[in-house]
């Protein structure tokens, strides 16, 4: 049965991924780019992984494809023309280079061996979740996939620390280079609307003077009068 | 398990290696057919109600009672008139993605309610003293599910706009979006002292917890996550005073400018569901969720006979239903009496106040974790030994008036800097400026 | 089984569709029907659209969403240690003290720069 759903489950993704491909609005190929991206969750639940399946759906579908549209809106050419469509004699060769990458795939999966002291993925033939526990204690197997957060938790802060701290260093780098994107140089008055009109008005008169030649004081316009002078 | 257990409302253990059979399959019928097809909507549309006869209050007046005693029957013809109304879809629109968009909206409503537990259920098998949850699902990864799924609401709006193919729709969905996803960090981040304190994602396991050790809410750190969430939650169903995308004066109706009739009776039902389903979260996650501070009610009764299941779970589903309601009222009550907040300060608000404050709050709820949930016996201090809670307390609340007073310091050198700049810069040059 | 869950999650996912969809088909069954040239106009306050529908956006837009994408997976980060700080030392505690202070430098490098204003 899982075996069927498994099949169904995967001609969707495909059907969307070649909707990403072929369609020729960019916000429509990113739509079906989201149904891929559910998919993959959807293939995440079916391997018991429901926390990566979560986590599929919450960066993917909540930030990075938001971040994708908004990234569409930033540029002009929404509607596909001429530049996005694919070149009449680089289908054939498209075609037999993905065909390739798709055998190297299948091979080198198919006859992946196993690290030391581990068998191949292929040798396991029972779902975590379905393992008689041995001695009435469930296997660490079964326990990562019943409370995987936990699991994943306990991992990040102790294995794998130095990679969860890089990770981190690698979000503020992110972050970093965002702002040098948006931070143009001497910035500070262009988003401030009060000085940016200050900034417009100044050439026309030269209100840094009054009367006496004296340097004005802020707040004594030449269109407001103070009691001061 | 019981007559009434198996039969009358379902509960679903996960984590068991039970065979689907054909009453698993009833029982999941049933809460799809009458809870969320039946009752939610229902709830939802009385809730319209509730709100135009509060908002009314509010405003002196008396609210809708034409139609049926009190007004009752006003979502009802409410319904009818959106159904009947002429679907007028722009021409230019894309019509697939603008079918689409309040239906994605409208399903991450539903989807969020599937994991809340609104009652107690039964006893659990191995430890009595907890409840499996009156709850269609419990995944172990239950509130990430719930995050996960009402993040794809943002993404909802943003195609609404865009597929009207009107340039003001598409400036006010960006700026929902904007919004939505400012305001989506603190509502997780201020989710993850609860997380600590119970040690699971579930959300039935934090209702057992509370029922170990008291809400959530009755701690300072918990305190603040608590108003954090709730001001969160107003921003992430877009109302008042954040309720700047959709708001008529400013940008026509933003989004959901181009929708008509019953297209725009998704949406609108769509807000309210998310109110509602934001409202229950929070009264599970902070407000223990069923359960009553003092009496130890739902050990009281057990749930072993028919009747002791039916008299706990009403009785949770009451007490869980009476919390929802009074932070929807809460939610009411804001909308009536506040201002609309400004783009500006809104956006600064939530990345400049909320997240700081949001992000230091999980430290003080590990510190409060230390001093409170930790330790087996009652701390040794000063010769006597203090209750828990009292040291806690004494840690953490300095520690959290400290954060508040230092984050709304940060923030307001920035707000005297911006008033003094635009007194400057506008009095300045002959502009007729604020006079001082 | 865990499945399970998810199998109720997709049967949830077609009856609310199917929900949101059933006024819509009532709809196309009840209501009227009478097209006109203004009603199939996009609506600008009333008069003539002015100039083309897609605009140029400001950058501010882009910032905001990359950020939400890093403070985002920063949550997805604290999660799982929320969940096994239980069972976990000290250590736990000034590893993710160091993890956050790296991106609250990153908050406040954006924040000094200026760039998270909206105008």
């Amino acid at each position: 049965m899982s075996q069927t759903l498994f099949l169904a489950i995967s001609t969707l993704g495909l059907l969307a991924a070649v909707g990403t491909i072929l369609a020729r609005n960019l916000v429509h190929a990113g739509l079906y780019l989201v149904a891929f991206f559910f998919v993959v969750a959807c293939q995440f639940i079916l391997l018991e992984a429901e926390f990566l399946a979560v986590i599929q759906v919450l960066v993917y579908i909540g930030a990075v494809s938001i971040l994708l549209m908004f990234g569409i809106m930033l540029t002009r050419n929404i509607q596909g023309d001429a530049t996005t469509t694919v070149p009449q004699g680089w289908t054939l060769p498209a075609l037999v280079a993905g065909l390739g990458l798709f055998l190297v795939l299948g091979f080198g999966i198919n006859n992946h061996v196993g690290l030391k002291n581990k068998a191949a993925w292929s040798a396991t033939a029972t779902r975590p979740s379905s393992e008689i526990p041995k001695e009435g204690e469930a296997s660490p197997r079964t326990l990562a996939i019943n409370n995987m957060g936990q699991a994943v938790g306990i991992e990040l802060v102790t294995r794998y620390v130095v990679p969860f701290e890089v990770a981190g260093l690698l979000l503020t780098a992110a972050l970093v280079g965002a702002v040098a994107l948006a931070y143009r140089e001497g910035d500070d008055e262009g988003t401030n609307p009060a000085m940016r009109a200050r900034a417009e008005f100044e050439p026309l008169d030269a209100p840094d003077q009054n009367r006496n030649g004296q340097p004005d004081s802020p707040g004594s316009a030449s269109l407001t009068t103070t009691a001061k002078s | 398990m019981n007559f009434a257990a198996e039969w009358t409302l379902p509960v679903m253990w996960a984590q068991q290696q039970v065979e689907l059979e054909w009453w698993t399959w009833l029982r999941w019928g049933l809460w799809l057919v009458l809870g969320f097809v039946g009752i939610f909507p229902g709830v939802v549309a009385y809730m319209v109600w509730a709100e135009r006869k509060v908002a009314a209050r509010f405003q002196d007046r008396i609210g809708p009672n034409r139609v049926g005693p009190l007004g009752l029957l006003q979502p009802i013809a409410d319904a009818i008139k959106l159904i009947t109304k002429e679907n007028i879809v722009p021409r230019a629109a894309d019509q697939v993605v603008h079918l689409m968009a309040p239906v994605l909206l409208l399903v991450s409503a539903f989807l969020v309610l599937a994991v809340v537990p609104f009652g107690f259920g039964t006893s659990q098998v191995d430890n009595p003293a907890h409840f499996n949850g009156f709850v269609p699902i419990d995944p172990p990864a239950g509130i990430l599910y719930l995050i996960a799924v009402a993040s794809v609401g943002a993404l909802a709006i943003f195609l609404a706009g865009w597929s009207s193919r009107n340039k003001y729709s598409l400036l006010g969905a960006m700026r929902a979006v904007a919004q939505l996803v400012s305001y989506e960090v603190p509502q997780v981040l201020s989710i993850i002292p609860v997380i600590l304190w119970t040690g699971s994602l579930s959300l039935v396991a934090i209702m057992n917890q509370q029922l170990d050790q008291g809400w959530f809410l009755w701690s300072p750190p918990g305190l603040l996550a608590f108003t954090l969430l709730m001001i969160a939650n107003l921003a992430e169903v877009n109302r008042t005073p954040f309720d700047l995308p959709e708001a008529e004066s400013e940008i026509i109706a933003g989004y959901h400018t181009e929708y008509s009739g019953m297209r725009f009776g998704l949406f609108f039902l769509a807000e309210y569901l998310s109110v509602f389903a934001v409202c229950a979260l929070t009264t599970v996650v902070f407000l223990g969720g069923g359960s009553l501070p003092f009496v130890d009610y739902p050990r009281l009764f057990g749930t072993e006979t028919n009747t002791a299941y039916l008299i706990t779970n009403g009785l949770a589903i009451g007490i869980t239903a009476a919390k929802i309601l009074f932070l929807v009222f809460v939610m009411f009550w804001v909308r009536a009496t506040l201002p609309r907040l400004r783009v500006d300060r809104l956006m600064n608000f939530a990345w400049k106040t909320m997240v700081p404050l949001s992000l230091a709050n999980v430290l003080i709820a590990a510190i409060w974790y230390e001093c409170v949930i930790r330790p087996g016996q009652p701390v040794q201090a000063l010769g006597f030994s203090l209750p828990k809670p009292v040291l806690g307390w004494l840690i953490t609340l300095p520690l959290v008036l400290a954060l508040l007073w230092l984050v709304f310091w940060i923030n307001r050198r920035e707000w005297n800097a911006e008033v003094k700049a635009a007194r400057t810069g506008l009095t300045r040059g002959g502009l007729p400026g604020i006079v001082r | 089984m865990i499945i399970y869950n998810y199998i109720f999650v997709g049967l949830l996912l077609i009856v609310a569709i199917g929900f949101a969809l059933a006024p819509l088909v009532l709809v196309a069954l009840v209501a009227p029907r009478k097209q006109s040239l203004a009603k199939q106009d996009i609506y600008e306050c009333g008069v003539r659209t002015f100039g083309e529908t897609w605009i140029r956006f400001r950058i501010q837009y882009y910032i905001y969403a990359i950020m939400f994408l890093v403070f985002d997976i920063e949550t997805l980060f604290l999660y799982p240690w929320a969940v096994a700080y239980g069972g976990l030392g000290l250590f736990a505690l000034v590893e993710m003290i160091i993890f956050l202070a790296v991106l609250f430098v990153g908050l406040a490098y954006a924040w000094s720069k200026g760039v998270l204003r909206w105008v």
